[in-house]
């Protein structure tokens, strides 16, 4: 398995997954899980972000001059909508919360799970 | 001549705008959404045996792609029916802005069962993700409140994951559609098939079933068990046609599900959790086979509603929903009761493969269509469920005739209590959903052999015997309720990685 250029690039948003998915899992409190969740969401963005820019950088619109490499219009397009998706479940999930909180403050799973 | 390309979205998205509007207009709504209900299910019967395809794309070149075929047609019918079921017997106790959440839960079901689309199937699912969790929200105490939360937060990571293996898929292949997906690398089968699992609620993943079942409305958790779960099983039966891997992996799992959740079912004490954890192991022999597994899903789905909405007696619910009624409630009369209870039984007997019911086509159509290796644990399987039936209508009865000790009711009158049956418009409801059951066996006689009767008869005796004989095991330590957030939400990642281990390396 060789090291491409894009592989490289992809980096960072694998640690940040990888970050996500951590927080995730070793979150006490429901506040953190959702931050979690919204830092795994941003790196699912990224991803498509990437990807679609693995062809060219410029803005793929047709005006009086063309250029020579622009990004795949498509993933661009696709992931508009996990963006919308991800922002209301994000605030579903802040709505649970503040209703949760009326019980239990902290919000903490321990007091939550019983 | 009809044009289908416009007809057909127009019919897929109408449940959604009857929904929205209902908001608007609830009373004048209600028999449209009702009427509505009727067509599709009546429309979806009339094409179910047939093979009538047709793909169409929506707006025109690279536009979102769907087919509407043989695959679709048992689950829309089952969610149709579903609903219709929940509707009539519910219809006075549904809170605000219950039906219009169920209709455009329909058309998000639709959408999950005709696109050929990954992307369309990734935004259907969060659409039925969200109207689901409207619902298991419904009865709005705390432990609702948290129980939605877990599968909201279970449910978006999921679909995360899927949407990753979307845009692996992606790269590799250049397209969304589902039938590229032949060129698609072994970690993006993965991580869609993850996502997929998590929302139909297969073992594993679908540890958030039994919580959420045991614990929301009785309407909610019909809707849940006969139409949500069933969303994933079209795009797995559909994948796991056109990948070989993937119905190799896929029998692997639903034979562990179908076993390991069995056995959850046969040890847990509470009625509705075990009607979950039964859920979870029926489903997993739905993605058994990829032919036969929608209409597996579409006859599971329909007797679990039945199931769910007779589960407790009236008095329970009543009692559950206002204290002011429990003067009215304890004077009701026993005959409707009995009715309840005859159809929670015929619908055990279905799910249990019982001859002359729903289920014994349907499980003998799965079971010819299996591998002969994966046929012993089937039957296993099987066995374990009538021993899940068997306690479940022992228990009920038992309910029934407690309560029928505590009324001192007179003597049995035929002539009186058919008379009252026949008062009840819900009776009707329930007397002819049993006569389907009944009735959907005899069109396909050829199975009715001696020797798949006698099969059939002796594992729903042996499910007894054994019944009997487990009974006694205290098993509280073995069956612990897994309600921790952790377990929930880590689920899908681990599927994830076995399945990716089993696709590399040990290739089963």
């Amino acid at each position: 398995m060789e090291l491409t250029l894009e592989k490289i690039r992809l980096m960072p948003i694998i640690l940040l997954m990888i970050i996500g998915c951590f927080g995730l899992l070793n979150s006490k409190s429901i506040l953190r899980s959702l931050l979690s969740l919204d830092v795994i969401d941003t790196a699912t963005i990224s991803i498509f972000v990437i990807t679609a820019a693995s062809v060219g950088y410029q803005t793929p619109i047709v005006s009086i001059e063309r250029y020579s490499s622009y990004s795949d219009p498509y993933p661009q397009a696709i992931i508009l909508t996990a963006i919308v998706i991800g922002f209301a479940t994000q605030a579903l999930l802040c709505a649970i919360a503040l209703r949760l909180g009326r019980k239990s403050p902290m919000l903490r799973y321990r007091d939550l799970e019983k | 001549m009809i044009d289908l390309q416009i007809i057909l979205p127009a019919l897929i998205f109408l449940p959604a705008l009857l929904g929205f509007l209902g908001c608007v207009f609830p009373e004048i709504i209600f028999p449209l959404g009702i009427l509505s209900l009727l067509g599709f299910a009546t429309a979806s019967l009339s094409v179910l045996g047939g093979d009538f395809t047709y793909a169409f794309t929506l707006v025109g070149e690279g536009g979102i792609q769907f087919s509407v075929d043989s695959y679709s047609f048992p689950l829309i019918f089952g969610s149709s029916v579903t609903l219709l079921i929940v509707f009539g017997l519910f219809a006075n106790r549904f809170s605000h802005y219950f039906y219009q959440i169920c209709l455009v839960l329909l058309t998000a079901l639709f959408i999950s069962f005709t696109t050929v689309d990954l992307v369309s199937l990734f935004i259907s699912l969060e659409l039925l993700g969200f109207c689901a969790f409207l619902l298991i929200a419904d009865r709005n105490d705390k432990k609702s409140l948290f129980n939605s939360f877990q599968y909201l937060i279970g449910g978006g990571l999921a679909m995360l994951i899927f949407l990753i293996g979307v845009v692996q898929a992606f790269t590799f292949t250049g397209s969304f559609l589902l039938e590229d997906l032949v060129r698609a690398p072994n970690t993006a089968l993965c991580l869609i098939i993850a996502g997929l699992l998590t929302k139909s609620g297969v073992f594993l993943c679908g540890l958030w079933v039994p919580n959420i079942y045991s614990h929301a409305n009785c309407q909610s958790s019909a809707i849940l068990s006969g139409c949500v779960t069933c969303a994933g099983i079209a795009p797995i039966a559909r994948m796991s046609q056109i990948l070989t891997p993937i119905s190799d992996s896929m029998i692997v799992i639903g034979v562990i599900s179908g076993v390991v959740a069995a056995i959850y079912a046969v040890f847990e004490r509470e009625s509705g959790r075990a009607l979950g954890w039964s859920s979870v192991s029926q489903l997993g022999i739905a993605i058994l086979s990829p032919t036969y597994g929608c209409i597996y899903a579409m006859q599971h789905g329909i007797c679990k509603a039945l199931l769910f909405s007779t589960l407790h007696d009236e008095d329970k619910i009543s009692a559950d929903l206002s204290v002011s009624h429990q003067s009215k409630s304890s004077l009701r009369e026993s005959p409707h009761e009995l009715m309840r209870v005859t159809v929670f039984v015929f619908s055990s007997l279905s799910i249990m493969g019982f001859p002359f019911l729903a289920g014994f086509v349907t499980k003998n159509w799965v079971k010819y269509d299996l591998p002969f290796e994966a046929k012993l644990i089937y039957t296993t399987a099987s066995l374990l469920t009538s021993t899940v039936y068997a306690r479940l209508i022992f228990d009920r009865i038992n309910v029934f005739v407690k309560r029928r000790s505590r009324i001192q009711s007179n003597s049995f009158n035929l002539i009186v209590t058919v008379e009252e049956i026949l008062l009840s418009p819900k009776n009707y409801i329930l007397i002819l959903s049993t006569l389907l059951l009944v009735a959907s066996s005899f069109t396909y006689p050829s199975f009715f052999t001696i020797e798949s009767i006698q099969t059939a008869v002796v594992s729903a005796i042996l499910g007894g015997i054994l019944f009997v004989s487990v009974v006694g095991i205290q098993a509280d330590d073995f069956v612990k309720p897994v309600t921790r957030t952790l377990d929930l939400v880590g689920a899908p990642f681990l599927v994830a990685a076995l399945l990716l281990a089993n696709l590399l390396y040990f290739k089963i």
